[in-house]
């Protein structure tokens, strides 16, 4: 069996190209996609609702897509968001809020994601794994421009065991909501990201 | 200067024609995936091949690499790998890698576990993986 999911709604593009040469741009950041007005309902890894990005508004939002399956890829970009984490402690800079979308709600529900943060030993102050409704997911993705195609499926012991090609991404919203700096997830330069940071609050 | 040929012909002998080593594993939980990580040192003058690994740790074993299409990232089977002469491969992050797919146990931080690496010339090599979330796959040794 294949299953094929393709998430790129154009529809939604359009209007966020419009936002975007409407809004003014600040500092040496090319990107500046208004997300501003999405409230994408979500739950973290104890359960409780999370709106993508109301919730966040007045803080800088560092997001991450991954799939709790994923063995080599997603470990690294979750790792990646956990050394900037780290280095904020340190640094004492406060106001970023750490977030791990799965696009992989299927399997990785609310439980699976606590498992997957104790196992990390993530600090969960600041830092939220998020599942959904598959909708809800999905037009979050296009939103975000996130990518993820499931591969054949295989049974193994009863179960269906299959891997994603995704992109393979952490993103830098700002306080007011707008998409700001993006970086290759996995393959990160903690540095750059924390200075970004530092530039963007 | 002969004790000194027969020396280091000894040691020659002695040195292992390949060597699995720096092998690491990532922290998991049963019924989750996970991969596995090493550098194969091929110290002989012939090339050798990877074919197969095995374990009891997972429901399946496979060799693996992480792949870039389109900016995006996937992963595919890989059917062997070649070390070549005197050189070294080296499975890491981002990379290839030995897949465990649907642990039969978890696997925790700080703890080993076993796993047989198959080769053409070598034979099995066993050895112990230590669970470790680092994100670099340069070795604890
Ligand atoms: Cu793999």
């Amino acid at each position: 069996m294949k299953i094929l999911k393709i998430f790129f709604h154009l529809q939604i593009s359009i209007p966020l190209l419009l936002l975007i040469s409407l809004s003014g741009c600040k500092s040496d950041f090319e990107l500046n996609e208004n997300l501003q007005g999405f409230s994408f309902t979500l739950s973290d890894q104890d359960g409780k609702t999370v709106k993508f990005t109301s919730d966040q508004k007045g803080k800088l939002i560092v997001v991450g897509f991954i799939f709790t399956h994923c063995p080599d890829i997603c470990p690294l970009t979750v790792n990646n968001m956990q050394l900037v984490q780290k280095e904020l402690k340190k640094e004492g800079i406060e106001g970023v809020e750490f977030l791990a979308i799965t696009f992989d709600p299927e399997r990785d529900s609310v439980k699976l994601l606590k498992k997957f943060s104790a196992l990390r030993e993530i600090d969960e102050k600041n830092f939220r794994f998020l599942t959904g409704p598959r909708k809800e997911i999905d037009s979050l993705m296009s939103v975000m421009r996130i990518v993820a195609v499931t591969g054949d499926t295989t049974m193994i012991d009863g179960s269906a065991s299959y891997f994603y090609t995704h992109t393979d991404r952490i993103s830098i919203i700002d306080q007011r909501g707008f998409l700001r700096t993006e970086y290759p997830g996995s393959k990160a330069n903690i540095e750059e990201i924390v200075n970004d940071i530092k530039k963007l609050r | 200067m002969l004790n000194l040929i027969i020396g280091i012909l000894l040691l020659a002998t002695l040195a292992p024609k390949l060597e699995v080593t720096n092998n690491w594993v990532r922290p998991s939980s049963k019924d989750m995936n996970t991969a596995v990580y090493a550098v194969i040192k091929n110290n002989s003058d012939k090339a050798d091949t990877l074919y197969s690994v095995s374990s009891n740790l997972a429901k399946v074993t496979e060799i693996h690499e992480t792949y870039e299409k389109d900016g995006s990232m996937g992963m595919r089977k890989v059917d062997f790998i070649v070390i070549p002469a005197k050189k070294s491969f080296e499975l890491k992050p981002g990379s290839h890698h030995i897949m465990l797919i649907k642990l039969n146990q978890d696997i925790q931080k700080g703890k080993k576990y076993e796993l047989t690496y198959k080769f053409k010339r070598a034979g099995e090599i066993k050895v112990s993986a230590v669970a470790n979330d680092k994100a670099s796959g340069h070795g604890t040794h």
